[in-house]
């Protein structure tokens, strides 16, 4: 494997790293994978997932990759403009592939994000055409009547949170929201501000647009109150038919930031393999 | 700001390098950066220091130790003496870089114990400025090893000992090397091997810190501030909050630009 820092754009460039697997371990030469922020994290990624991720797809598949920062985040300048957090996003993940195709010749792309980078990739697959395949660790889903009763089910029948729900309503026991709960002031902490999830009919819409593509879709889902059983993911945007194009993976006692080394490994392990697999495939 | 990789082929080392703005300055800057989770959420804070710096005319590297960031490698193996070495690359590359003589030294938390002693190694180091700094590894270490303890005992599949000894705190490993060679490193016993001005610039007070205050107090050099901030740098959330503590940032940055004017004072009186 071969690292090389690389910065794209003139001025106020994206500032990411390029990871090539050695010429006899290529699998794809026209394919490579982006690696997007979650957050406001830089592009090492929670906990350096994006690191051991980028370097396992490509030690292991066989695939360059490419993790880089979104402008304001990291180590790219902030860029100006009147474009949302979100919009920016999407055209700065095209000009990053436009780079790449000028650069290297691909003309497929794998996107990976978590969180925010999920719905990012999400976007930009809408958007454009060259992108093959979205990896997406929490990206959009939407409780189900399943999920709803799997997940308040328990908790209706349980007796102490009765008790704390009566406490709040009568005031005797305060909830912590945003900065009480870090303890730390607003003014010294950055969180990213995340826009509204689009609703559900909206992003069913856009999941049928890419099943029909053929987009090849990998989610991954973590312990959350959001994503409680394996097949939440098709019920929730079901009438599509996704067959072979999807790929779900349930982790319900990994967290959010992936802290966990032993699910950490699993989830590279299953996404290198993922991928692997996709690549192999002679209509790829 | 220019970014590339340097240092040896087997352990190559990530590193930004902020040019001085206009002023040209024979001292350059190098910043060390903490461990584990308190690294993520102190990369935007170490990069606005770099900017601020160099804009008052200090040419400015940071960089990423091996097995962390984007560096090579990953923790496997990898000891404290390893980073003290990667900060002598670092040295070396930002007078390569930016043609000075002389580099200070600015160590965030564990950053500022193995800057220290990468300072009493090293004769190029001018100056060395100790942020919140770790003063005792075998310590800290410590700490670590009792916080997972105690979160092991709730249940934690995050902060646990796995059976090689490495300890897994919040989403990073620090190996058996690496507490081996880190629990030897005392501030107090690397302090009288430092030949160069030390500064302690620190977001709050404890005993440690005045402790160490208090060994360093008779040096001709020091410079001792408080400029209260949060620094919690373990404090984990699940969307990767980052920690912005501006009031310390401001104040190193005023201590490099007050150096910066007695430095041009005593130009003035020396000619």
């Amino acid at each position: 494997m071969r690292e090389q820092v690389v910065m794209v754009g003139d001025e106020l460039p994206l500032v990411g790293v390029l990871s090539e697997p050695e010429a006899d371990n290529n699998s794809a030469p026209r394919v490579a994978v982006v690696l997007l922020n979650s957050g406001v994290i830089h592009r090492v990624g929670s906990c350096r997932l994006s690191v051991t991720l980028a370097r396992s797809l490509c030690e292991k598949a066989g695939l360059t990759t490419f993790r880089f920062d979104f402008s304001g985040i990291g180590d790219s300048d902030a860029r100006r403009g009147t474009l949302t957090a979100a919009q920016a996003a999407v055209d700065e993940v095209q000009e990053v592939m436009d780079y790449l195709s000028d650069w290297k010749q691909f003309d497929r792309y794998i996107l990976y994000g978590l969180c925010s980078g999920a719905f990012a990739s999400y976007r930009t697959a809408l958007n454009d055409s060259r992108v093959m395949a979205t990896v997406q660790l929490d990206g959009y889903c939407y409780m189900t009547w399943k999920s709803y009763a799997l997940y308040y089910g328990p908790r209706l029948l349980s007796f102490s949170r009765w008790g704390h729900f009566v406490l709040r309503k009568l005031g005797l026991r305060k909830q912590k929201k945003g900065v009480e709960v870090s303890g730390i002031e607003e003014r010294y902490f950055e969180v990213p501000g995340f826009a509204g999830y689009p609703p559900r009919d909206e992003v069913r819409d856009g999941l049928q647009k890419l099943n029909d593509r053929g987009l090849q879709m990998l989610y991954v889902f973590f312990g959350n109150e959001y994503y409680v059983y394996q097949n939440q993911f098709e019920d929730c945007f079901k009438p599509v038919a996704f067959g072979d194009n999807l790929t779900v993976i349930h982790r319900p006692y990994a967290t959010h930031i992936l802290s966990e080394p032993e699910d950490r490994a699993s989830v590279v392990e299953s996404i290198t393999h993922w991928a692997q697999e996709l690549v192999r495939q002679p209509n790829r | 700001m220019e970014a590339f990789y340097f240092g040896p082929s087997e352990s190559y080392l990530f590193g930004a390098f902020h040019p001085r703005q206009g002023v040209n300055r024979n001292e350059a800057v190098v910043l060390c950066y903490p461990f584990g989770q308190e690294y993520m959420r102190a990369h935007k804070s170490v990069r606005r220091l770099a900017i601020n710096l160099s804009s008052l005319g200090y040419p400015v590297l940071r960089f990423d130790y091996r097995g962390t960031g984007d560096s090579a490698g990953n923790m496997d193996q990898v000891s404290a003496d390893h980073w003290i070495e990667d900060i002598g690359h670092a040295i070396q590359e930002v007078m390569d870089m930016a043609a000075v003589s002389q580099v200070a030294l600015v160590g965030l938390r564990l950053g500022s114990l193995l800057a220290a002693q990468a300072a009493a190694r090293n004769s190029a180091v001018s100056r060395l400025v100790l942020w919140d700094p770790v003063t005792d590894g075998g310590g800290y270490v410590a700490d670590i090893r009792n916080a997972i303890a105690a979160a092991e005992g709730e249940g934690s599949r995050s902060r646990i000992i796995t059976s090689d000894g490495a300890l897994h705190f919040n989403g990073f490993s620090m190996p058996v090397p690496f507490q081996d060679t880190l629990s030897a490193l005392r501030l107090e016993d690397i302090a009288p091997a430092l030949n160069v001005s030390v500064a302690q610039i620190v977001s709050h007070e404890n005993d440690e810190f005045a402790s160490l205050r208090d060994r360093l107090a008779s040096r001709r050099d020091f410079h001792y501030e408080l400029a209260p901030a949060p620094h919690n740098w373990n404090y984990v959330d699940h969307v990767g909050g980052i920690l912005w503590p501006k009031p310390v940032i401001d104040a190193i940055e005023q201590y490099f630009a007050e150096a910066h004017l007695q430095h041009k004072e005593s130009s003035c009186v020396n000619r």
